[in-house]
Parts: structure tokens; C-alpha cells; sequence
């Protein structure tokens, strides 16, 4: 990135150089104000206030301190609250969410742009003449429409695929204040909103209240499932890393380890480690020592299943008895039960 | 805001646990179990322990227990047939009533000083606890009890064959005042929304409505107003739940929901289930607000204490189909987790 233009309106090269949030869309003057936004908007813990490095870490520290499992990254848009992407400033963000965002800023620039010269009667700038905008090929609103229906089925197949994604849940007030100007409309979620099972013998369809798509406060079908070994899936697509972080100086934080220290308690044994070859940490993660991305498949099953998947699944129950209860079986135990004592 | 923390009962009982309440007042709770003792902790505050003041034993396992007008009284029933008042303080029993079967659950209504308790020979009996000496009345049921739980004016009974009752409170209490011949009739009669076996009830301290889980690892939130728009409210949602490995073949493991608690401020409700994990929900705005650590085994028991700061948990191993053969001992444990402030707390609706 060249000098600073003092200019009311940015280039667009300025624009798409700005580090951003992948939780909640909003950018940055440069990379370490990103970073320590998302640790006080995303990764801080709700119980003790600590501010953790990633959502990862935040799941550990939960886990470990408080004997919780981290349900969802807080104050995310919807979609975006997930733990099965790690994310850390701008690394880690899906490389077809990169591209909707700088197709985003892209749309409005130019939108910008020819509402300016629409307003002042000069011609855009810029087009005939500035080279890096040049390059940057401006599609029509339909283009633009077909080109992220693609990203979108693209990644809803990645999603599908690797199936470990976290139901997205309402973002916060603070948060939704926090979010920049709303997606164009050709933008809908990637990704389907858990409806509640539909389930119930003896209850009329409409007796389950439809999530609307501005709230999707599904209840989460299951609660985390444990890691299964070896599952198909277990390993989520390695996220893109982006190009070139801008702004990044000399004085940037490290990627932190996804775990501090011991394991999370249950899980195998955790590799510690140090140093900062950020890829190794992104395999490690991908290798499995994840229990929430893990722990997510099963929820994301059953999402599966809800969302109307035909394919009629091995359900094992472990108590079946439809009539009588367990007491009711300990209770014919000879080691519980009960004889009445010859009258005394 | 205080970190929550969670700790661990140092003197459990020894086998399975049956059931679990806390006092009206004090931070002391009580545990009843299937080996034929009743237990009385303490709470230390800030000490992060519970302490065992007392163990009460009857004749047989005790099935489920509960405090009275205040923290030295409590009613317990179990596979002896009888239910008892049970004086914390001297230690006394006092036999109130006998049924012809096992007595499953035991019930007291503050607000109408009512004692209800469900036995297996399909009938519950109403006692008025601010009068022992009345005699209790007999009220026959369709079906076996397996749950039973009481709001501020309703109660509830959950029975085989998916039967639901709801009974009016104040209706009983005159009832058994005026010593009826005819038993009250339940002021609705409902069929679970759940396709499998009822494991649990409890109720919404707003006296608004109740959920049920089935051991088909699923919970349902239904409403006690009838009318269409309230019932329309209602709803289910499939829960503990595993997936199998794959090497066994894949699918999912469905555990049987063994525990319900409304928490008594925030009307969030936690779900103890036979995968050993316990969880809340916010019943309104219909999502999970939180998972805790899975424990050693089934969770057979929950509940909020009054002020609803503690979580007790009881874990047990599960009965599952097949066993011939079934132990609690040595694996029988109490967790107190001392919730943060807003820990509890639903997002609201929306
Ligand atoms: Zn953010
Ligand atoms: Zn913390």
C-alpha cells in the first residue's frame, strides 16, 4: 500500500485494504485495533471478563475454568457466530466470505460513486483514468447476484461437507449496533437456519412456531455430541488465509496457540505448541484436537435431519421401554425391593 | 461478576439417587436415595463445599423426598409404600399415608400447604400439611405415575400411556378440607406431546405452564392456558443426544431425559439427561443458553435453589434397557454449581 491520499472520498484500493471483522462485518483503521476489537466483542468471557485470543481459546478457558462449553461466538451477525472456523484478526476468514465482503465494498463504492455524479453531474472518477480500479472488474447488480449465489452454494457444499458448523444464534443488540450497514439484498444467509425438529406426534404442524429468518433462535437440536474418532468431516476445510494481511506492522501479535496449556479435560492428549508458524497451528486445529468443531458435527447431523433430510437414520435409544420405567425395573431388583415384614 | 463454580459433594450417598430439593430459605438441600437414606446438606457459602449434616434412613429405597413449610420438614415416599413426614431437626417419621404400590413422587404446594404424593397403584393422595390430623383424600388415576410437579396454583402428573392431568390447586386443597366423597375431577386432561414414556415434569414459576421429557431424548414446553392461541405456543425439541461412532455404524444414541428444573427467577429451565450432560434453556426465546461439562454418568436428578443461585445435580449410572443387574455404589455422586449472577438469565423472546 502506497502514501495516504487526503481525499474526502477513498480510493477504492483503500477501501478493500481495510481490515475488517468476520464476526461482525465492521473495519478497521489497522490490524491490531481489529484484534483487540475482537477480543472485547467476541472472545471475552461472559463469566469472568477475561479476553482470550480466539474463539478456540475462549471455548478452552470456558471448559477448563468454568465447566462450560462455549456455545457461539457473541455479538456475531447470524451465520457468523460459529466455532468451527477459527478466526484471528483477518486470518482464517473463508475465502468465499472475503470475496462477498470486498464484492460488498465494491457494489458501494461504485454505488457511491454515481450517486456523487448523479448529485454534482461530473463523471465518475477514476474509471478512465486511475489504474487499480481499472483492474477491478464491476459487474451489474445481476452478475454480482449470480456470482454469490455461486459463493453461496459453494460454500453451503464446503459446509455440508465438512459439517461441523455451530447453529447461528441472534446477535446482541450491542452487537447488531455494532454491525456496519446491512448486507445488499442479494446477500442471504449462507447457510439455513436450524428449524425446531419437527417432531411432536399429536401436534398439528403450525404447532411449532417457525423461526422467522430475521430471528433465528433455534433451539440447538443437540447438545454437543463428543468427539467421534475418525468421523468423515472431522477434518474442516483449511480456511483460505488472506491475502497479504494490509496494514500488518512489525509490532503484530502473534497467533496464539489454540490451547493454553493442558487439554480440555476428556479430550486426548494436546500437543503444546510454540513458536509462530501460523499454518502449523491452523493443521493442528484441523487435525482434531477441536472439541467444539467436533463437538458440533453432531449437532450439525441433526440439523440435517430437521432441515427435512429424507435419509432414514440409525437411532439407538438407550432405555426403550415405552410402558414402564426404569424405577419401576430397579425396583423389582432383589437389591431394592421391597417385602412387606410379617406382621409385627 | 463472580466466576461460577462448581464442586463436588463430599459425602454422597451410596447408591442411586431418586430425587433432589432444596429448603425454602437456607442454602441446605436433600437427597434421597435407593439406598434407603435421605440426606440433609449444607451449603457453606463461599467455601465452595456442602456438608452433611444428616442422613435419615427408612425401611426401603426412598424414591423422592421434599421439603415442607420450612427447612427442618420434609415428606419422603418410597418402595416401603408409605408417605412420611419426616422432622429434620429430631430425626422422627411419621407415617401420613400408605398405598397399595411403590409411591414415586412426593410434592408439596407452599402456597396451599398441600402434601400430593403418586404412587403406582394409580392413585395420588392429598394431604392438607397444615392439618395432618384430616384425613388425606384418594384420587384414582388412569395410569401409573412416572412424574409429578407443582406450580403456583396447578399440578401436574405425567402417567403411562402418555396421560397428562392437570389439577387445579386451590380445587384440591377444598377438597381434602371438606373431606369430599367424590374425588375433583383434573381440570384438564391432556396427552403428552411426547411420543415416548414421560420422565419428567416441572413447571414455570410464573404458574404460566410446564415442560416434559420423554426418554426419547426430547423436551417439551406446553402451556396451561387452553386456548388455541396458547396452545399454539407450545412446542418440543429433540436433546441429549450423541452421535454414534461411525465404526459402530453411525446414527444417533438417544438418551432418556432424566431431570427438568425451572430455574425460580429467570423462568430458564435446565435438562439433566442420561448422557451425563446437563443444560439450560431459555424456554421463551427456544434456544440453548448453555452446556455444562459432561459428568461421570447419568444425571438422574436436578434442582435450582429457591434463590436460585445453586444448581444441585445428582449423578448416577442410568438404567438402560437390558440390564439385569443394576448399581449405584461407588458411583453415586452431588455436584453444587453456584451460578454467576446473570449465568441463568434468557435473552427473552425473539
Ligand atoms: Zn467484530
Ligand atoms: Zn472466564
Amino acid at each position: 500500500m502506497g502514501h495516504k491520499k487526503k481525499r474526502s472520498h477513498p480510493d477504492l484500493e483503500e477501501l478493500l485494504a481495510r481490515p475488517w471483522c468476520y464476526y461482525c462485518e465492521r473495519d478497521f483503521e489497522d490490524l491490531k485495533l481489529l484484534i483487540s476489537h475482537q477480543k472485547a466483542k467476541h472472545f471475552k468471557c461472559e463469566r469472568c471478563g477475561k479476553r482470550l485470543n480466539t474463539a478456540g481459546g475462549l471455548s478452552v478457558h470456558m471448559n477448563q475454568v468454568h465447566k462450560e462449553t462455549l456455545q457461539c461466538v457473541e455479538n456475531a451477525l447470524p451465520n457468523r457466530s460459529g466455532l468451527d472456523i477459527e478466526i484471528f484478526g483477518m486470518e482464517g476468514v473463508p475465502e468465499d466470505i472475503l470475496q462477498q465482503h470486498n464484492q460488498r465494498i465494491i457494489q458501494n463504492f461504485y454505488q457511491a460513486q454515481a450517486e456523487r455524479a448523479a448529485a454534482t453531474g461530473n463523471p465518475p472518477r477514476g474509471h478512465a483514468v486511475q489504474g487499480p480500479a481499472k483492474k477491478i472488474k464491476y459487474e451489474t447488480p445481476e452478475e454480482l447476484k449470480k456470482r454469490l449465489a455461486e459463493h453461496r452454494a459453494k460454500f453451503a457444499a464446503q459446509k455440508a461437507a465438512a459439517a461441523n458448523g455451530t447453529a447461528p444464534q441472534v446477535p446482541q443488540a450491542d452487537g447488531a449496533a455494532a454491525a456496519p450497514a446491512p448486507f445488499p439484498a442479494a446477500q442471504p444467509p449462507a447457510y439455513p437456519y436450524p428449524a425446531m425438529p419437527p417432531t411432536v406426534p399429536g401436534y398439528p404442524a403450525a404447532a411449532i412456531p417457525p423461526f422467522p429468518p430475521t430471528a433465528p433462535a433455534g433451539v440447538y437440536p443437540a447438545p454437543g455430541a463428543p468427539p467421534v474418532p475418525g468421523a468423515p468431516g472431522a477434518s474442516f476445510p483449511l480456511p483460505a488465509r488472506p491475502p497479504g494481511a494490509p496494514g500488518a506492522g512489525a509490532a503484530l501479535p502473534q497467533r496464539p496457540p489454540f490451547y493454553n496449556g493442558a487439554g480440555a479435560p476428556g479430550e486426548g492428549p494436546v500437543q503444546k505448541v510454540g513458536g509462530d508458524d501460523i499454518d502449523q497451528l491452523i493443521r493442528m486445529a484441523e487435525a482434531g484436537i477441536k472439541p467444539q468443531a467436533q463437538q458440533q458435527q453432531g449437532e450439525k447431523k441433526e440439523e440435517g435431519a430437521a432441515a427435512g433430510e429424507k435419509k432414514k437414520k440409525e437411532v439407538r435409544m438407550v432405555y426403550a421401554d415405552t410402558e414402564v420405567s426404569p424405577e419401576e425395573k430397579m425396583a423389582l431388583l432383589p437389591r431394592y425391593r421391597w417385602v412387606e415384614e410379617a406382621a409385627a | 461478576m463472580a466466576p461460577a463454580t462448581q464442586f463436588e459433594v463430599a459425602q454422597p450417598p451410596n447408591d442411586a439417587i431418586s430425587a433432589i430439593d432444596f429448603a425454602p430459605e437456607a442454602p441446605r438441600f436433600l437427597v434421597s436415595s435407593w439406598d434407603k437414606n435421605v440426606y440433609l446438606y449444607e451449603i457453606a457459602s463461599g467455601s465452595e463445599q456442602a456438608t452433611l449434616i444428616n442422613a435419615f434412613e427408612h425401611r426401603a429405597p426412598v424414591l423422592s423426598v421434599c421439603f415442607g413449610a420450612n427447612q427442618d420438614e420434609a415428606f419422603t415416599a418410597g418402595m416401603d409404600r408409605q408417605v412420611k413426614k419426616l422432622n429434620l431437626v429430631t430425626g422422627e417419621q411419621t407415617v401420613l399415608s400408605k398405598h397399595s404400590e411403590p409411591v414415586r413422587c412426593v410434592v408439596y404446594s407452599s402456597e396451599h400447604s398441600l402434601l400430593i404424593s403418586a404412587s403406582w397403584d394409580s392413585t395420588l393422595h392429598v394431604h392438607n400439611a397444615a392439618n395432618l390430623s384430616q384425613p388425606h383424600i384418594t384420587i384414582p388415576l388412569p395410569g401409573k405415575p412416572h412424574a409429578l410437579a407443582a406450580s403456583r396454583t396447578k399440578l401436574v402428573v405425567a402417567m403411562t400411556a402418555r396421560l397428562v392431568h392437570i389439577y387445579d390447586l386451590p380445587t384440591l386443597l377444598s377438597a381434602v378440607r371438606s373431606n369430599t366423597q367424590t374425588p375433583p375431577q383434573p381440570w384438564q386432561q391432556r396427552e403428552s406431546s411426547l411420543k415416548f414414556l414421560t420422565r419428567a415434569v416441572a413447571c414455570m414459576p410464573n404458574d404460566a405452564g410446564y415442560a416434559t421429557s420423554s426418554i426419547e431424548g426430547r423436551v417439551a414446553v406446553e402451556w396451561f392456558d387452553d386456548s388455541a392461541e396458547s396452545q399454539a405456543r407450545k412446542y418440543a425439541f429433540k436433546c441429549h443426544r450423541q452421535a454414534a461412532p461411525e465404526a459402530e455404524g453411525g446414527g444417533d444414541i438417544v438418551y432418556p431425559v432424566n431431570a427438568l428444573a425451572f430455574h425460580p427467577i429467570y423462568g430458564t429451565f435446565a435438562s439433566g439427561g442420561g448422557d451425563g450432560t446437563v443444560a439450560l434453556w431459555d424456554a421463551e426465546a427456544k434456544r440453548r443458553m448453555r452446556q455444562y461439562q459432561r459428568f461421570p454418568d447419568s444425571v438422574a436428578a436436578l434442582a435450582f435453589s429457591r434463590d436460585g443461585r445453586y444448581l444441585a445435580i445428582g449423578v448416577c449410572p442410568g438404567f438402560e434397557t437390558g440390564m439385569e443387574d443394576y448399581s449405584g455404589e461407588g458411583r453415586t455422586k452431588v455436584f453444587v454449581r453456584e451460578l454467576g449472577e446473570t449465568e441463568a438469565k434468557g435473552k427473552g423472546a425473539k
